[in-house]
This record gives structure tokens, sequence and C-alpha cells, in this order.
């Protein structure tokens, strides 16, 4: 049997930090262990990277946005678990663009957080709807091309389908939803601004064969399709 | 009258009657009137080719003059070139007629005067009487030049009045019918504004009286027979007929409001009445979302109704645009519902210009609603 996760909850709210453990001890196979709470970010300087696999971090402490702070916590070696009750997809795009490796909401906890957080500690994609969600509605420059296909099992998992139900209606397997759904999400880890937890999930998407390097391709404006060439992005991707 | 641009044309024509009318009246007093005096006295100018070719400079002003006023009221600049050009003609051919007969030879001071008129009609009146004050300027010094007696200085007055009292005339003239045809066609607006608002309070009086009678249709039947006794409360069917009519009543008071985003909005008022029967219901939007018109909207909340009166205890409403092929413009709306309705509902496949689609899985019941714009 594997070691568990060793998580780190950061709340301000002690009741939710409660309930977020409750979620972690209820997890049949104890695949996670809960080693440290603070109320703050100043209250991870107990537990450096090492003794830690993730934090699950609240992004509204004592009523302040953290998402810029997420790119100093992942520079220091943490993965980034956010759990918030905030659900803007602008808010979502930014956590993820400084590093997180997921984003769940407060409604999306019980089912999501635990299996995020060991998706995360893994380095592996872990989208849930709120995400998924953001994703659809990323109308930013900077956003990659998704395929028909991923667009497609993205827009069913938002809709609220099970990933079986998703696979039903496009005639494909669970596994290849799951794929999909990844693999969008790993072209978001490959573009935008650079973090070394975005390089770890790209550089474990490419490894699971989850993505190709050359499938790396930022969004096309048709404004700009014949000055761009995808050769040269692709060769420029890999190497981030 | 459907639009709006013929009326607000109407004072524009008007405009332009007086104009080529004007161009008329100077354009036959050049051939006619100074023309004819030019042969006429013919064998007195000292040169005749010479009043020839200015007669000619000035006809070619008048024509330039007509094709500026033709394009609209001219700007400052061209209307004073022609003006000063006619008047220079005008001046040089006086300076060449006969010294003692100028006033009965000279055919060339009314033209001046006119092409002036012509070209300065529209524009403030300090600049035609400017302009008028010029010319008898001009020709006066011209007569002072040749000697001028008191015989000379009378019919020089004389003429002056008459030539100058008429072109003042046309220009008030013109300028009374101007404002005469912008009040006319102000009135037509008001008049043709006052339809509108008719026509307009038509259709709202239309619309509802449409929303009236699907009452009459539907809710009417029920509370009619909830009051007589014929339709139980306590039965299943009954409660379902009440919470879709109920729904519906709610969503026709949101299809009044004036809101961005009606789809959403009448979307939460079809969920309003599920979740007072405690139905936990989602409602979420994936960026930017295309209008959609009425008929389609209609379709698309009456799914809505249906599915949520079948949902047991949770739904969720989802809308994302669907983009389009060619461009970054969102080319229609993809509106899903997920509940636990344990079955298919019955839905038609697709009506108007919306296709539903559905899929169940265990009690979960998937649909979606797609429109796409044209």
């Amino acid at each position: 049997m594997e070691q568990p996760v060793r998580v780190a909850i950061i709340e301000d709210h002690p009741v939710v930090t409660e309930g977020v453990a409750s979620w972690i001890r209820s997890d049949p196979g104890q695949r996670v262990r809960l080693v440290h709470t603070a109320r703050d970010l100043a209250g991870l300087r107990n537990v450096p990277p090492p003794s830690v696999d993730v934090v699950i971090l609240d992004l509204e402490l004592s009523g302040e946005l953290v998402t810029t702070q997420i790119s100093r916590l992942v520079t220091a070696g943490y993965r980034v678990v956010a759990f918030s009750g905030h659900s803007d997809p602008v808010i979502v795009m930014e956590t993820l663009d400084n590093g997180a490796h997921a984003y769940v909401s407060k409604e999306e906890g019980r089912d999501h957080l635990v299996e995020a957080v060991l998706a995360a500690a893994a380095d592996r994609p872990y989208v849930t709807r709120s995400q998924a969600r953001a994703m659809l509605a990323d109308q930013g420059p900077a956003r990659p091309a998704l395929s028909e296909q991923e667009r497609q099992a993205l827009l069913l998992w938002f809709q609220g389908m099970s990933k079986a139900s998703v696979g039903r209606r496009m005639s494909i397997t669970e596994n290849t939803v799951r794929q999909y759904i990844s693999r969008a999400r790993a072209k978001y880890a490959a573009t935008g601004r650079t973090a070394p937890s975005k390089d770890a999930l790209l550089a474990r998407a490419i490894e699971d064969g989850v993505i190709r390097p050359g499938e790396i391709v930022p969004y096309q404006s048709f404004a700009h399709a014949d000055r761009l060439s995808a050769d040269r992005l692709s060769e420029d991707a890999p190497g981030r | 009258m459907t639009t709006m641009q013929p009326k607000a044309l109407m004072s524009d024509r008007y405009q332009r009657a007086f104009t080529i009318a004007v161009i008329v009246l100077v354009a036959g007093w050049h051939v006619a009137g100074a023309g004819g005096q030019l042969l006429h006295n013919r064998p007195d100018y000292s040169s005749f080719a010479f009043q020839c070719a200015m007669w000619l400079i000035m006809a070619l002003a008048i024509t330039a003059g007509s094709v500026l006023v033709l394009r609209g009221a001219p700007a400052w600049c061209p209307a004073w070139t022609v003006a000063v050009i006619a008047l220079a003609a005008s001046t040089a051919a006086a300076v060449a007629s006969p010294a003692s007969q100028m006033l009965a030879v000279n055919w060339s001071w009314g033209t001046a005067g006119w092409t002036g008129v012509l070209v300065l009609l529209r524009r403030r009146f300090a600049e035609l009487a400017a302009f008028l004050t010029a010319e008898a300027l001009a020709v006066l010094s011209v007569q002072v030049q040749d000697g001028l007696n008191r015989t000379d200085l009378a019919g020089f007055l004389a003429v002056l009045a008459w030539s100058t009292g008429g072109q003042l005339a046309v220009v008030a003239g013109v300028r009374a019918l101007d404002t005469a045809a912008g009040r006319a066609a102000a009135a037509a607006r008001s008049e043709h504004a006052a339809r509108e608002r008719a026509a307009t309070a038509e259709i709202i009086q239309a619309a509802r009286q449409a929303r009236w009678l699907a009452l009459q249709e539907s809710v009417v039947p029920l509370v009619a027979e909830l009051a007589s006794g014929t339709a139980d409360p306590g039965d299943a069917q009954v409660r379902i007929r009440c919470a879709t009519q109920a729904a519906r009543l709610r969503r026709l008071l949101a299809e009044g409001d004036d809101v961005t985003e009606a789809l959403v909005h009448e979307l939460h008022a079809s969920a309003d009445v599920a979740e007072r029967r405690g139905i936990a219901v989602e409602i979420e939007t994936a960026g930017p979302l295309p209008q959609v018109p009425e008929p389609a909207r209609r379709v698309i909340t009456d799914a809505a109704i249906a599915i949520l009166t079948a949902a047991r205890s949770q739904a969720r409403i989802t809308l994302a645009a669907i983009p389009a092929v060619t461009a970054g413009i969102a080319a229609g709306i993809a509106v899903s519902f997920v509940a636990d309705t344990g079955a298919v509902i019955g839905l038609s496949a697709a009506r108007g210009e919306v296709i539903i689609e559905q899929q169940q899985d265990g009690v979960m019941l998937w649909a979606e609603a797609r429109w796409n714009s044209r």
C-alpha cells in the first residue's frame, strides 16, 4: 500500500476546515492524511514543501483574495488545490494560470476535493465542472486551441453528465472522455505564465501519453492564422 | 408609410426644387437677358470678342456654381471662388465697355449679382450682402473712372435698386420657402412618430391579448376544474399540471422584463416554482451568450418547465455559447438540463429553430436544447 498523501489546509473558517477534515477521514481508502491546518499563508512556514504533498487553499483569507500568492507557493515547491466559494470563471482561470493544480468550488467539495488532491499529488490533471466552465468561457488571447472532441467532452462534463454518460453520448469509452478532458487541461498548463507546477503537470501528461508535444498549439485567431506557424510553436512548447 | 426616410427627406426635396428654380432663373438671365443685350449692342463694343470671352467665363462660373449647389450647400471656399470669378469677369467686361454708354450697353452687371445669389443663397446673409455691395462698388468705381455725371449716377442708382431688389427678393423668398418646408417636414416627422407609437402600442396590446388567450387555454380550465372539484389536488397528475401552469405564469411575467440576458432571466423565473417545491436548481452559464429571439426562448423555457416539473430533487441548467465555425462570434447556444426525473420527458425533438436531444442514464435525464442563429 502506498503512503497516504499529506495535505495542509489553509482556511480561515474553522468550520470549513473541520468539514474538509471529515471528507478526508471518510475516504474509504484513507488515501489522504491531514498533517497541518492554518488560518493564513504564514502558517505554512512550519511545513516546508517536502513535508507536505498538497496544500488545500481557500482563495479568500480574511476577506482578501490570494490568487496572486499562488505563484509564490508553487515556486516554493508546494502543489496547490484551490478550494473556494468563488466560481467566477475569471478567478478560476487566474488561479490555474498562477499554477494551482486544480480548482474545486465549495459546492463540488464533497465529490471532488479528495480526488483532486490525489491527482495533484501525482501531478495529474483533475478538471472539476467549475474548471470546465472556466475553460469553455475563456476568451483570453493566450488560450490554447482545443479540438472539437475536447471541447465537446468539456461541455458535456460542465453540463453535469457523469463521465460514463459523456462517453455514451459521444460514442467513446469513459477512459477516452478522461483523456480528452485531461488533454484540454494539459494544453492550459502549457500556456500563459510559467510555473514549476504547470511544467510538472505537462511533463506528467506527456509521460502518461495524454498529450504529445506536437499537440500543444495556442489558440489561433483567424486573423492571424497565416502568421503563426504550428511547427515553430510546437518546438517551443516542450522546452518551456 | 413604413419607414422614417421619405418624410425626413421631404424638406430636402423641396430645397432642391427651390435651388433648381434659382439655377433656371440665373441661367435664363445670363442667356436671354445678358446674352441678348450683348448681341444687340454688338457694334458698340471696342472688342466684341473680349465681351464674348467674358460672357463665356461667366457662363462657366454659373455652370460650376450650379453643380456646387446641386451637391448640397457649398463650402465657403468654392462658393466664393465662383462668385469672385463672376465678379472679376463682369468688372473686366464693364471696364472694356464704351465709357459714355456704360449703363446702356453693359450686359454683365446683373449676371454677376445673380451668380452671387446662386452660390451664396444658403450661406450667411451677410456674405451675400457683402458680395452685392462689392459688386455695386466695382460698377460705381468703373463709372467714376469713366467720368461720372449726374445722369449716370441716377441711372446707376435706378439699375442698382431694381437689380439688387430683385435679387434680394428671390433670396428672401427661397429662405421663407426653406423654412416652410422644414416646418412641414418636422410636422410630418412628429405625425410619423405618433403613428409609430400607436403601432407599437398595438403590438404590445396584441402580445398581451395572445398571452391572455394562452392562459384561457391552459390555466383557466385548470382553475375551473379545481374550483368545481372535478380535479383532485391530491392527484399527482393534477399537481404536475398545477406546477407547470404556475411556472408558465411566472415565466409570462418574466418575459415582459427588459433585461440583458433574457433567456437566463426567464429560466430563473421558470425554476422559481420548482425551487419552492424543494428542488435544488443550479443555473450556470459559461462565457458570453448570444441574444436568443423570443420564440426560441419560449421553446427552451417550455422544455425547462417540463423537466423541472418532473425533477424529484435536483436539476442543473447550463448555458454555453456554440462557437461559430468561421469567426469568434457566438453562433448559437446550447442549454442543457440534467435532472433526476427518472424517465425521459415528452419533448418534441425540434420546434422552430430549436433542436432538443435527450439521454437517460438511470434516474438522471440529460437534455440539451440547441438554438443556432441563421
